[in-house]
């Protein structure tokens, strides 16, 4: 359901061990927003910008580098080339 | 199993919850099947160095299911937000990682709460918290307003919890984080909707 409702990286990291009735168990979970604002949310269906949402998401992807790290190289490309902030 | 719930299913199960939880403003101790209080709090792992000056009354009132900060630190000047904040403990963990430059708010829907919250967060000085009475599916806040969503021991209370999920989403910045500690079933629910309703805070 949390990853239905546009959420990412949704992860059920581990019990905590205080289970409040017989049938229940404590858990801890994490999931993160999504990092770019995605027209999807609007209910727009204007599939081009959606896919460029996408790809935006996809290349700041924590991979090799980490999200920061792009982050970072992006800012320092726009400076050096001059692009108004 | 999905359970569709009317407006006045979800009205009992609010009042249900908002019976026992403000009978928890007073005192938490032997409602719960699990430790509360400070016990609650060092066998949970909450930092030392926040509990050393935190006053007994104030971690009295912490009956939470797990410690959401296992999941990441909330960084210094960093805006939080804590749904169904109850007593306020985890808001004032959140203000004291967060430091004097960062923001936190806790919403809760019992004024019980929000009143011994209120006195918890005057017990200990911090300034930069706030508590307010809201829903979790009508949370009072703009759009992209916080670095970090926590709840403890709510979202299992929610009737609509999707609705509840879509605020989140839309208080969280671009890349903001949803810390949960909560309770998930895992045996049989009583299959008929009045059982399931009168079970639901239990």
């Amino acid at each position: 359901m949390i990853q239905a409702s546009g959420f990412t990286h949704v992860e059920l990291v581990s019990e905590t061990g205080f289970d409040s009735s017989p049938v229940t168990k404590g858990v801890l979970i994490r999931a993160e927003s999504p990092p770019v604002y995605s027209l999807r949310d609007k209910g727009s269906n204007m599939n081009p910008l959606d896919k460029y949402g996408d790809f935006f998401e996809g290349v700041y992807a924590d991979g090799v580098l980490d999200r920061k790290t792009k982050h970072l190289i992006a800012l320092g490309a726009s400076l050096a080339a001059g692009c108004d902030p | 199993m999905e359970l569709t719930l009317s407006g006045d299913d979800l009205e009992k199960i609010h009042e249900g919850i908002r019976a026992r939880y403000s009978k928890a403003a007073g005192s938490p101790e032997g409602m719960f099947r699990y430790p509360t209080g400070r016990k609650g709090l060092e066998l949970l792992g909450y930092d030392p160095d926040f509990l050393r000056n935190l006053p007994d009354e104030v971690s009295a009132s912490y009956c939470g299911v797990g410690n959401p900060f296992f999941l990441g630190p909330v960084e210094k000047g960093e805006t939080v937000l804590d749904i169904g904040c109850g007593g306020g403990v985890d808001s004032l963990a959140a203000a004291f990682m967060t430091g004097s430059e960062g923001r936190v708010a806790g919403v809760d829907m019992t004024p019980e709460m929000l009143h011994r919250a209120e006195r918890n967060r005057h017990l200990t000085g911090f300034g930069n918290v706030t508590f307010l009475e809201g829903s979790a599916t009508d949370l009072p806040f703009p759009d992209r307003s916080f670095h970090v969503v926590l709840s403890n021991g709510v979202f299992n209370l929610i009737g609509d919890k999707k609705a509840a999920l879509r605020e989140v989403r839309r208080v969280l910045r671009p890349g903001g984080r949803l810390m949960i500690a909560d309770q998930v079933l895992v045996g049989e629910a009583p299959s008929d909707k009045a059982g399931r309703i009168s079970q639901w805070h239990h």
